[in-house]
């Protein structure tokens, strides 16, 4: 049983002359342990995909099924508890609650999903260890650099063991060096921890930490290419590949 | 559960200010409506004490059963019931006066005596009204002195220094006059005070006494209180006190739920304040929501957030309010306490806290702050996830204002259709109708308005006009909200002062109409009926006999009732009443009406009891009379203004003394001729009433002096709670532009990055605030006006007839208010706005 498995999924936005097809009847099978990057031209309908696998948005064609389950069917609860136990999220604009601190923000998850606050408050100052946040647990996010409020947002993403994580642009907002230490916390989250982590990125040298590219255009898949080269050469055949398409 | 309230803290801690301020409204909701009702007991206990001292009743008399004296000990029994406010006790026996003495024999009344009776100094003001024209009331330490009537003053030719010398069991008793009690004074006629030792030693009695008198405490049930005095007592004892009126208790009720309907509308205000707090604060945290709901909250548990932060702000507003609602009325009391005591002799006690009101309170305050969450909580649940996704746009309006627009024009049309009926009823609904109306079509007036009043505002700060009208158009719905706050306060301020204004004008109008005469021959309540004794014809005859008298009329009572309903009723004649007097009219035609009275059984009813049992002219009403049923035809509605609040029947004195066998003057009104002057006439009156012990001489335009004092005095109170309705205004207008100013944190850094002063961005604020309430105001005169109109209307519709004034006043007031409030809503924001720090101005998220 794949991790994620996309069949047919389709998204339409509008009707009739504004009609959008953000999405084409795309096919994907994602298997745990993979960390796979989505790359293509703006508006391609990237972050469409990562809506609907995470349940953010329904799909006008097709289905998503995760872990075997088909999520297109589930009802608002179930799809919310399914989002707060088996994924997480990582956003572009880090999207870190202002007035909760590092380790109240890692947290939330947990504290969502009812458990004792003290459980909740360790599991998170572990995870902001482990994205060598160490001291920075009592910091507001106004108080942090952006790579870090990023980390704040990986930790967060963990901390409820989930099955996926879905990143959005993660390094859309930042600096060369705070995305590489972005990219080299998604590695790891895939090397020791076996979890399977969808990104969106236009950056070819974020996306050459992937294992796996999966082109878009015009809704379509219209690449799919494993990687096994060391991250340089990736990164340069990564970028022919996005010059020539 | 915990996530929202750490959630709900965290973000509400995070706004200090903004908390503070909409905290603050709930805080002020409360404070008016807890404080004005533990005030209420307090100040409606003493407004019984002098309207039931004045017309001479006490609310419970207890006495033996065999009439005899008894231990004045009992009366330590009594301060373990609950229900009584305040007692009394009191010896008191009449004496009669040998004509050594003084005392004459009269035809009339028999042989002249005096009524002597001991008070306790200490207590007896409490129960009863002694309000002095000259010297002192007893104190501590007299023992040979005494306060007497007016009247036994006159008559007796005494005045304080002298000495009145009464029989006693001592032989004589020489009692020095230290105090002369004035007319309105809840005395006997020939009624004496002495300290209550002194009368037990004139009259032998040591330690008795034989009267118990009583105040209940509003709220309570007379007969339970009575029940639980006697069980306490024991079986010699009965009460024997006339029931106070059941239209004084309809007015003090009145006065209760005007309170409450004050503080409702100050609650309402705040809950307007706190709907544009948490619908700003749901648009800010669009994003936040949209996080929360990715990573797993669940729609209850957004919705829960906003729900629990109204909470907290409700409970501590709540909590606080009640404090500051104790104190307020600990300081109004005291301010109106000294007003009170000095203008009428009343004293007002503490706050008193009742459960009701206590509770009543917390469930409005916290309510109404939820309940104003609740909408915006609604649409919080509503972010979907992928709100978190996009970058946070500048909160702009999307809505669609004009469909909702035209409804509130349709609304309002309807409304002032509404009025064409004529109907309290419907005119009522109209108000609220029109109400709606304005708050409906407020998003879509606030362009023109900041229009018209921004190109004045642009005229002497040509840039900081511009943006500030801009920056106010841009959110609509924000403006309307905070503008339909201020406009209920300033509307109802409006109104309620155009209702004043009219009664003044009104009362004024039917004081002189009732009260036309030079001379009134009072009886010694000044309510009707009570026990009065009337006089035969023999009085009015000897007053139109005398000197210098051009007219006099009577007044004459009885009373009747139809289907078991009491109704007074008082004689007049038809043919000289309207002359020197007259009724006020609020429907019927005054000379018609009383045409009809000479033909045949016509009767002229009150608005009040054409309300309460909805009586039109033209109907005819079955009295039950001692002769059996009579039918009478209404002619007219009309009152006068002794008689407004009791249900009272015109009907001519022919008809009386046929029907009801009622053939006894309670009242003269007497008008000199035109040649004849005060010092010739007054002197002969008061030789011919000095055989009429009951009726006292009274000028009329004194009397009319002292009721408009009263009736001033009541009109100030109620100034000092219009202007505090204003205030919730106030508070929504500082909150409204301290958000605008948060939100714009990064504009404003930005326009001082690009070389805006401080002063230009402080002065935009303030500009920005002034059209706020130049929006408030507008929207407030109008609704003002209406509502004013309707309360006119609804109060003639009572039975106080009453005409429209045009509020000028208070529209002129309601414009420097608005003026006032919207530099004073800007004072805070605007140093904000100034003291921007660029850099973090522009990091600011
Ligand atoms: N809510 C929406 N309503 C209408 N059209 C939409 C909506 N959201 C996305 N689209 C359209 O769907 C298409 C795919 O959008 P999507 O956001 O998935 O692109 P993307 O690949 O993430 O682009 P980018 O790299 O710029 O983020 C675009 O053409 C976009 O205009
Ligand atoms: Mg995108």
């Amino acid at each position: 049983m794949a991790t994620i498995e996309v069949k047919n999924l389709s998204k339409v936005y509008g009707s009739g002359e504004t009609k959008v097809t953000a999405l084409d009847s795309v096919n994907l099978i994602i298997e745990q342990g993979q960390f796979v990057a989505v790359m293509g031209p703006s508006g391609c309908g990237k972050s469409t995909l990562l809506h609907l696998i995470g349940g953010l948005d329904r799909p006008t064609g097709g289905s998503v099924f995760i872990e075997g389950s088909d999520i297109s069917k589930m009802s608002d609860n179930t799809l919310t508890e399914l989002r707060r136990r088996k994924m997480g999220f990582v956003f572009q604009f880090f999207n870190l609650i202002p007035v909760l601190d590092a380790i109240e923000n890692t947290a939330l998850p947990l504290i969502l999903d009812g458990i004792k606050p003290d459980i909740a408050r360790t599991k998170a100052s572990e995870w902001l260890s482990r994205n060598k946040l160490d001291g920075r647990g009592n910091h507001r996010p106004d108080e942090l650099s952006g790579g870090q409020q990023q980390r704040v947002a990986i930790s967060r993403a963990m901390v409820s063991d989930p099955v996926i994580i879905l990143a959005d642009e993660p390094t859309g907002n930042l600096d060369s060096r705070s995305s590489d230490e972005i990219a080299v916390a998604l590695r790891k989250i895939v090397t020791d921890w076996k979890r399977t982590v969808l990104m969106v990125t236009h950056d070819p040298r974020i996306a050459a930490y992937a294992d796996r590219i999966i082109f878009l255009k015009d809704g379509k898949v219209v690449d799919d290419t494993l990687l096994n080269g060391s991250n340089g050469e990736n990164a340069k055949r990564l970028k022919e590949k996005v010059e020539s398409l | 559960m915990r996530i929202q309230f750490l959630l709900a803290w965290r973000y509400l801690w995070g706004r200090k200010q903004r908390m503070v301020l909409t905290t603050l409204a709930v805080v002020f909701g409360v404070t008016l409506l807890f404080g004005l009702n533990s005030m209420i007991p307090g100040m409606m206990e003493s407004f019984r004490h002098s309207m039931v001292t004045t017309s001479g009743k006490v609310d419970i008399s207890i006495s033996s059963d065999s009439n005899n004296p008894f231990e004045q000990s009992v009366l330590s029994d009594l301060s373990e019931i609950d229900g009584i406010s305040q007692y009394t006790g009191i010896l008191t026996k009449n004496v009669v006066l040998p004509e050594s003495l003084g005392g004459s024999i009269n035809k009339l009344t028999g042989a002249s005596s005096v009524t002597v009776t001991g008070v306790d100094f200490a207590t007896a003001q409490n129960v009863r009204n002694y309000s002095l024209r000259d010297g002192r009331f007893l104190e501590a330490g007299d023992t040979y002195v005494t306060v007497i009537p007016q009247l036994l003053a006159d008559k007796m030719e005494l005045k304080t220094g002298d000495t009145f010398t009464i029989p006693s069991s001592e032989g004589v008793a020489d009692l020095k006059v230290v105090g002369v009690l004035s007319l309105s004074a809840s005395a006997g006629l020939d009624e004496i005070f002495v300290p209550l030792a002194t009368a037990q030693s004139i009259l032998n009695l040591p330690e008795k006494i034989n009267t118990i008198d009583a105040l209940i405490k509003s709220g309570s049930d007379r007969d339970e209180v009575v029940a639980s005095i006697l069980a306490k007592l024991g079986p010699n004892f009965k009460s024997g006190a006339i029931q106070t009126g059941d239209e004084l208790a309809s007015a003090l009720m009145m006065g209760e739920s005007m309170m409450w309907l004050f503080g409702i509308m100050a609650l309402a205000m705040a809950g307007f304040i706190i709907f544009n707090t948490f619908r700003t604060v749901v648009a800010e945290r669009r994003r936040d929501l949209g996080m929360l709901r990715a990573i797993g909250a669940s729609k209850q548990t957004i919705m829960g957030l906003i729900m629990v932060e109204s909470l907290i702000q409700g409970i501590i507003g709540t909590a606080l309010g009640l404090l500051c609602g104790y104190l307020f009325s600990l300081a109004l009391l005291a301010g109106v306490g000294s007003i009170f005591a000095s203008m009428l002799r009343v004293t007002i006690g503490a706050p008193v806290i009742t459960t009701a009101n206590l509770i009543g309170s917390i469930i409005l305050g916290v309510g109404f702050t939820v309940g104003s969450g609740y909408f915006p909580a609604r649409s919080a649940m509503k972010v979907t996830p992928l709100e978190a996704m996009r970058p946070t746009l500048g909160t702009m309006e999307y809505r669609q204002n004009n469909k909702r627009a035209i409804w509130g024009l349709v609304l309002l049309a309807l409304a002032l259709f509404g009025l064409l009926f004529g109907e309290i009823k419907i005119a009522g609904l109209s108000g609220v109708v029109f109400l709606v109306g304005i708050i409906l079509i407020a998003p879509v007036m606030v362009k023109p308005v900041a229009d018209i009043f921004g190109k004045l505002i642009s005229s002497i700060y040509p840039r900081e006009g511009k943006l500030a009208q801009g920056n106010l158009t841009r959110q609509p719905s924000r403006a309307a909200i905070t503008a339909s706050s201020m406009m209920i306060g300033l509307a109802i301020c409006i109104a309620l002062m155009a209702m004043i204004t009219s009664i003044e004008h009104g009362f004024v109008r039917y004081l002189d109409k009732s009260l036309g005469t030079d001379y009134l021959l009072m009886p010694p309540s000044l309510v009707l009926g009570g026990g009065n004794l009337g006089a035969n014809q023999g009085l009015i005859e000897k007053i139109k006999a005398t000197d210098g008298i051009e007219e006099a009329t009577s007044l004459r009572l009885a009373s009747s009732q139809i289907d078991g309903t009491a109704l007074q009723l008082i004689g007049l004649d038809p043919l000289v009443y309207p002359k020197i007097a007259g009724l006020e009219f609020s429907e019927g035609i005054s000379e018609k009406a009383f045409e009809a009275m000479t033909m045949g059984p016509a009767i002229i009813v009150n608005g009040v009891f054409a309300i309460t049992s909805n009586v039109k002219t033209g109907d005819v009403l079955t009295l039950q009379s001692p002769q059996g049923e009579q039918e009478y035809t209404v002619v007219g509605i009309a009152f006068d203004y002794l008689n407004a609040k009791i249900a009272t029947g015109y009907i001519s004195q022919t008809n009386l003394a046929n029907d009801f066998n009622s053939e006894s003057d309670v009242l003269l009104l007497v008008n000199r001729t035109p040649d004849a002057t005060a010092e010739e006439v007054t002197p002969a009156l008061q030789a011919v009433i000095k055989e009429f012990p009951t009726f006292s001489l009274i000028d009329s335009s004194e009397f009319k002096t002292e009721q408009m004092g009263m009736f001033k005095m009541a009109m100030s109170v109620f100034y000092i709670m219009v202007v505090m309705l204003a205030v919730p205004g106030l508070i929504a207008m500082a909150n409204t532009m301290s958000i605008n100013v948060i939100e714009r944190t990064r504009e404003i850094g930005m326009l001082r990055a690009v070389g805006a002063t401080q002063t230009q961005v402080k002065r935009m604020v303030f500009a920005e605030s002034v059209l706020l309430s130049a929006l408030g105001t507008t929207m407030g005169i109008m609704v003002g006006l209406f509502l004013s109109y309707l309360l006119v209307k609804a109060i003639s519709v009572i039975g106080f007839s009453t005409e429209f004034y045009f509020p000028t006043m208070g529209i002129i007031a309601s414009m420097v208010v608005g003026l006032v409030f919207g530099i004073i809503a800007a004072m805070v924001p605007a140093r904000q706005a100034a003291n921007t720090v660029i850099v973090e101005a522009l990091q600011y998220e």
